[in-house]
């Protein structure tokens, strides 16, 4: 996916210089192994600072409604797949309008997740690059090359939509997609649990979780100028660490995603406790496409599920 | 355990299922003392935030009664609502909340023997069921 | 507290530690790192468990051992029936000694630096006083910082004692405990630890190795004289801010943040009032009664942050930075947005 910056660079620098976009919403290298930086670009000299790697697993979507507020300019952004299902979600829902926005779009290959790389290292890794499809990680001493396809976001691994759902113009061709992918097997595995089993299963999942809201904050989904974590009458949840109340957080904050969720991960790679948080909203994605035939953000014209209904849908 | 008697919250909407409620009490039908009615305006107004705050409150049960479909005082906020009620009790099971403690019904106001059959089911299956306290947020 | 003469330094054969151990056990509550599938976390150590002290450093700061996330303050009953009712009452808490077995210097010095919130002469925080009062800090220096490591720059570093009591040092076969306060002389007694040894050479050729092992540096001499005001409306923020989400991942894990929120929680007739850890990032930190926010916009709240620890904290006590370089926040922050970074840009920032 590096051989793609290029051409996102030179497709910024025409934007911005022809004024179409007022502003490019990219990513940046960060200061740290497999860490890239979300940022926006306005001049030439912040152009030359865009990269495009497998470490670009934030979704940027969640960058046009948090400061969207009194973002009027025109926005060029650059999108995968997932980035762009929820740029539709955004526009079906009134966010943003489609003609505010220029998208890059970008055929993705998927993301590495950087908790499994660590993992398989007794040492700190001081380096990570990556070619073709090998990651070459580096360290005082030692370097050792994994395959991609290995060490890829569980959410990528299993992704079927990997090229941009609408874009303005593309950085290079669009990638096959994977078939006969089962997207569904972990949830299956826990449909088939006792429900005590089941609840013993989410306990311990977030035993860990410090209710730092990464999960919530780094997805799109999320805008609500009030969250109902913060609402105060009635308060709806604690604010403690007491499990019930992490549960509770939990619970909503998944169904409020509810036929919204595209899958990209955002929330379990922004998660600074590796919890598993798609284990929610993957159930959900999976009853929204059982029960209403829905993926969403695959279109502009269609409702989200919980906004619409049909007379005869069986009760 | 045998003298544990469930409470089941129960939201009625005001303009059919309520009225079943009182018609039901009217016309002196038996029906178990569990429930504890709120009345909302419309099924539509349900929020899932509704039902986890009673079970946090203690809840064994939660049971959410409306319009029949195509009779909606609003038009269409209970086909809203029935969709996000199935997608809710789907998910509420795979998070723990056994499907026997979450109820949906539709009941017009004209429908008191209904209501009171209904509110037996729900109690049996409730109770079967057994106290609550996944949710629970205890003092 | 500093014991002010040479310091004494004695030899702990490994062969014996998990007897050590078991004696602190006996007088002390022990808490120390434990592995927890790629990460380690401090806890309380139940009987014959011992500290991993195999590990760079937990995930989440200590800071939780004297100052927990949520702790309750009160507790009182509304029911008119009982006694006491409508009477706020001190939650019963355990104060009884207890030591950390293998805190970083960097988590060390931490407390020091919350300390200057917490217990001053106008004011002390009572629960977070005679919990950090009850605690002996053992710590462990570090032989192999990490590249994200930038304790030296920040008025610390791996062989850094201010905070500690005792610090261990490593050596292979042994470790040296340098004892460090009176707290430390009596849990070497308790420990039964008494194989004096004359080791300053050594362990200063280890301090100098693992300080050149620290690889990471920030600049901030210049921040004390820079004009609030400067650097508050500088233009850098926006870029700064931009990537960040708002979570509250740096500051919970973050040894030196102190913020925390007052909630009454109610249930029935029972109530309690507790303390939960609280975020600037969050917007609900500042948000008034009558509905306004003076700090509504992310990069508000940002720019809030690292003001704070880098220049308000820096003018208030006039004791360096509210940071000590455990780069937890740079490790963990979902977006890299890295303290390093802004430090070096506010230091350097001239209008």
């Amino acid at each position: 996916m590096i051989e793609y910056i290029n051409k996102i660079k030179e497709i910024s620098e025409r934007l911005l210089k022809e004024g179409i976009v007022d502003i490019i919403i990219g990513f940046r290298k960060g200061t740290m192994p497999m860490m890239n930086e979300p940022c926006f670009a306005k001049s030439p000299e912040d152009i030359k600072n865009l990269v495009w790697d497998s470490n670009c697993g934030i979704n940027l979507a969640n960058y046009l409604t948090n400061y969207s507020a009194d973002r009027k300019e025109k926005i060029g952004i650059i999108a995968k797949g997932c980035d762009s299902r929820n740029i539709v979600n955004h526009i079906i829902e009134n966010k943003i309008k489609r003609d505010q926005l220029f998208i890059i779009g970008v055929p993705c290959k998927g993301m590495v997740d950087r908790r499994k790389i660590v993992s398989i290292f007794e040492r700190e890794i001081k380096e990570v690059t990556e070619e073709k499809n090998k990651i070459i990680v580096k360290s005082d001493g030692f370097e050792k090359i994994l395959k991609k396809a290995e060490v890829l976001q569980e959410n990528c691994a299993i992704c079927i939509h990997r090229n941009p759902v609408v874009y303005d113009e593309l950085v290079a061709d669009l990638v096959e997609e994977q078939k006969d992918v089962d997207r569904y097997e972990d949830v299956r595995r826990i449909e088939a649990m006792p429900v005590e089993k089941k609840y013993k299963l989410f306990d311990d999942l977030l035993s860990a979780c410090i209710r730092c809201y990464a999960c919530r904050n780094a997805c799109p989904l999320c805008y609500c100028p009030t969250c109902f974590v913060d609402e105060s009458r009635p308060q709806w949840v604690g604010k403690s660490i007491n499990p019930v109340d992490i549960r509770t957080f939990h619970f909503l904050r998944a169904f409020h995603c509810a036929g919204r969720c595209t899958d990209c991960g955002a929330c379990e790679s922004a998660c600074p406790m590796d919890i598993k948080v798609r284990t929610f909203t993957k159930k959900l994605e999976k009853d929204c496409f059982e029960l209403y035939g829905w993926e969403a953000g695959m279109s502009l014209d269609e409702r989200p599920p919980l906004d619409t209904y049909k007379f005869d849908y069986p009760d | 355990m045998s003298d544990w008697e469930p409470k089941i919250v129960t939201f009625l909407c005001n303009w059919c299922s309520y009225g079943a409620a009182d018609l039901a009490g009217i016309s002196r039908m038996q029906y178990p003392p569990n429930i504890r009615v709120i009345r909302i305006p419309c099924t539509g107004r349900m929020s899932p935030k509704f039902i986890l705050t009673a079970f946090r409150q203690g809840a064994d049960g939660v049971w959410v009664s409306g319009c029949h479909p195509g009779d909606c005082h609003y038009i269409e906020g209970n086909y809203y609502a029935r969709r996000k009620f199935a997608l809710f009790k789907r998910f509420a099971e795979h998070m723990g909340i056994e499907p026997d403690r979450l109820h949906f019904s539709w009941i017009s106001s004209a429908e008191g023997t209904r209501f009171a059959e209904v509110a037996n089911e729900v109690v049996r299956a409730v109770k079967k069921t057994g106290p609550a306290s996944g949710y629970l947020k205890a003092a | 507290m500093n014991l002010g003469y040479t310091m004494k330094v004695v030899r702990i054969d490994k062969k014996n530690w998990v007897g050590d151990i078991e004696n602190l056990s006996r007088s002390y509550r022990l808490f120390g790192p434990v592995k927890d599938d790629n990460f380690h976390r401090f806890e309380e150590l139940d009987k014959d468990k011992l500290p991993d002290l195999d590990y760079f450093n937990t995930r989440l700061s200590p800071k939780s051992i004297v100052y927990p996330q949520s702790e309750t303050m009160f507790e009182y009953c509304l029911d008119e029936r009982k006694k006491d009712h409508h009477v706020m009452k001190e939650a019963s808490k355990d104060y009884s000694q207890r030591a950390v077995i293998g805190i970083r210097p960097c988590d060390a010095a931490a407390f020091l630096l919350v300390k200057r919130n917490f217990d001053t002469p106008e004011c002390k925080d009572p629960y977070w006083v005679k919990a950090y009062e009850a605690t002996t800090f053992v710590g462990l220096a570090c032989n192999n910082p990490h590249s994200a490591c930038f304790c030296t720059t920040a008025g610390c570093g791996p062989f850094h004692e201010d905070g500690l009591d005792i610090l261990l040092i490593d050596a292979g076969n042994h470790y040296f405990a340098k004892i460090i306060t009176s707290k430390g002389e009596n849990l070497l007694k308790a420990a039964g630890w008494d194989t004096k040894v004359d080791a300053g050479k050594e362990i200063e050729s280890m301090k100098q190795n693992a300080e050149t092992g620290i690889t990471s540096f920030i600049a901030t001499n210049k921040l004390k004289d820079k004009i609030t005001a400067d650097l508050f409306d500088a233009p850098f923020w926006e870029d700064m801010a931009f990537a960040c989400i708002n979570c509250g991942t740096c500051t919970y894990a973050c040894p030196t943040c102190w913020c925390f929120d007052i909630q009454d929680e109610v249930h029935g007739c029972s109530g309690t009032r507790m303390r939960n850890w609280d975020s600037c990032m969050y917007p609900l930190f500042t948000l008034h009664g009558s509905g306004y926010n003076p700090r509504n916009t992310g990069m508000q709240r940002v720019r809030q942050r690292f003001m704070h620890k880098l220049k308000y904290y820096v003018d208030k006590y006039d004791n360096g930075i509210q940071c000590v370089g455990c780069g937890r926040c740079v490790s963990l922050c979902p977006v890299n947005i890295d303290i390093r970074k802004i430090c070096n840009t506010m230091n350097s920032y001239e209008k």
